[in-house]
């Protein structure tokens, strides 16, 4: 019973009531801030906000707890050094990540609602954490990407700036018009609301494949409307060609035995003839 | 003639129009066909882009009880009681406007002039007498195109290719596009040649003449010494030459000093 009635039990209630209400008080601010920025910037902006908020009074409420219940900061920092080391050594991991998070921070190469690309990962950032960033792939995965990663590989920024160019490889017969079915590609852009007039389309000869002289033909759309851009395009170019009888190959195959040897015999088989189909042709001969 | 002819009317810009249940009043304007039906509990809105080859000049209304067939899309809104006319409203781009005469126009060394553009605007389908907005429809297809120094600055613009009329006369007047007067002063020593140029539609407002046509306050654009120092104003009334005007859309943004800059800034790509 000594035990009990030795500790200071008003000093220790004190610091628990300091801290509940550090949160409390941390929780309040950050949904403000949320509330008062979500109209006025960007979302990247907003949490980052909440965040430092949030922190800062929790860890000013913590420093006046800690003070409360008689602990002296100058040793809680020493203690927090030594800790810190200690536990740096033993996870150089998470404390990588977690440098690596500030330098993304700083560096911003994307923010919160950006749509990226890491190594085979396409997704939607939905979260900038202290350890890893959090993705959203179009096919709805959630991916968790450390930071250390990120810092290394490439990224790719799909939707830093606001518009974007789609290239689109179309191939045509070689008995075609390049010059007709160039001015076919341009005045479908010129139609298609998607495509911007400015930066101009363009079509180019890019190769002359082994079935097809290859033509990239390129524009721009707004970076929301890639998708509807690239498909709606491309349903007008089939539609378009088709029309206008211009001839999409596909790779021929033809079989060649050299310049002695008989050609190849292909006989049409007619209704009537079947029914020899049916038997196997180690019968034939018989 | 039909029936459907017979009730046909030239369709009128912020007219309150009374429809009873069931009742279907179908308009044709621009390229657009719309149809706004009204049921006991509901609002029914259909619309279809036409592709045309010439530019109609006239908007006819019908009010009847045939609908379009069903590959016509479809919105659907509550409607509170009572309320049972429809208004529409015109509105101006939510976007800035870059104007592109077919023939580059050349403004000599201190000359100034008056060009007439026109631009695309969309009608807002307003119920009730609070006039809630329940949908807005472009008037035709407006086509995007990109006014900056390069692909990573600047900003996306509706685009629109004009004649850049010097002569009012000679302007067009559709009730689906609205008349801008655009004042261009040279103020510099060499002369300006005027390829394109951004009109920040967002920032006019919308009036309506007693001929039933739109117009929006003008614009001047001062050229001092190089296009970055031009300076842009939007007048505060209409233009004397449009006539007894009534104000009937308002603009999108208020004009803002950060905006007005960027606007002059991208004013000549």
């Amino acid at each position: 019973m000594a035990v009990f009635t030795g500790v200071a039990w008003g000093q220790w209630v004190s610091s628990i009531f300091l801290m509940v209400l550090g949160l409390v008080l941390g929780s309040l601010a950050a949904r403000s801030v949320t509330r008062f920025m979500a109209q006025r910037s960007t979302r990247h902006h907003t949490v980052m906000l909440r965040r430092f908020v949030f922190y800062l009074i929790v860890v000013l409420f913590a420093i006046a707890a800690l003070r409360e219940a008689g602990f002296s900061l100058d040793i809680v920092l020493g203690a927090a050094g030594i800790l810190t080391v200690a536990i740096g050594f033993a996870s150089q991991t998470s404390a990588s990540n977690m440098i690596s998070g500030l330098f993304l921070l700083v560096e911003k190469p994307f923010e919160i609602g950006d749509f990226i690309e890491v190594d085979a990962t396409i997704g939607e950032v939905i979260g900038i954490d202290m350890l890893s960033v959090k993705l959203r792939t179009p096919d709805n995965l959630y991916v968790r990407i450390p930071n250390e990663t990120l810092i290394k590989t490439r990224v790719v920024n799909r939707s830093r700036f606001p518009i974007r160019r789609l290239d689109l490889t179309v191939g045509i017969a070689y008995a075609e018009d390049v010059e007709r079915v160039e001015a076919l590609l341009l005045g479908l852009a010129e139609k298609n609301p998607v495509c911007l007039e400015e930066p101009k389309p363009f079509v180019l000869v890019t190769a002359f494949g082994p079935s097809s002289v290859d033509l990239q033909f390129s524009f721009w759309v707004p970076k929301d409307k890639v998708l509807d851009g690239r498909s709606s395009i491309m349903v007008a170019i089939k539609k378009a060609l088709d029309r206008e009888g211009v001839e999409i190959p596909f790779p021929h195959t033809s079989i060649y035995a050299g310049s002695h040897s008989e050609p190849f015999r292909v006989q049409l088989l007619g209704p009537e003839t079947i029914t020899e189909k049916e038997i196997p042709d180690v019968d034939k001969d018989r | 003639m039909g029936p459907e002819t017979e009730g046909r009317r030239d369709g009128v810009w912020a007219k309150p129009y009374s429809l009873a249940s069931g009742q279907t009043q179908s308009h044709q304007l621009g390229h657009v066909n719309l149809w706004v039906t009204l049921l006991d509990r509901e609002w029914q809105i259909r619309s279809e882009t036409l592709e045309v080859e010439t530019d109609p000049v006239s908007w006819s209304e019908t009010i009847g009880h045939t609908l379009p067939s069903k590959d016509v899309s479809l919105q659907r809104f509550i409607r509170s009681e009572g309320s049972d006319t429809v208004t529409f409203i015109p509105a101006v781009a939510s976007l800035p406007t870059v104007i592109r005469p077919y023939q580059p126009l050349t403004i000599p060394a201190g000359e100034q002039c008056v060009i007439y553009v026109g631009t695309l605007v969309w009608m807002q389908v307003c119920v009730g007498d609070g006039r809630t907005v329940l949908t807005e429809v472009p008037l035709a297809v407006p086509s995007l195109t990109w006014v900056g120094r390069n692909t990573m600055e600047g900003e996306l613009c509706y685009s629109s290719a004009s004649v850049a009329r010097l002569v009012l006369e000679a302007v067009p007047k559709r009730p689906w596009r609205a008349v801008t007067p655009v004042t261009i002063i040279n103020r510099r020593e060499e002369p300006l040649l005027l390829e394109r140029f951004s009109l920040p539609t967002p920032m006019l407002s919308l009036y309506l003449n007693e001929r039933g046509q739109l117009w929006t306050p003008g614009v001047t654009v001062e050229c001092e010494t190089d296009m970055n120092s031009a300076s842009l104003h939007v007048d505060q009334t209409v233009f004397a030459a449009a006539g007894k005007c009534q104000q009937v859309g308002l603009a999108r943004e208020k004009v803002s000093r950060g905006r007005f800059v960027r606007a002059f800034d991208r004013m000549f790509g």
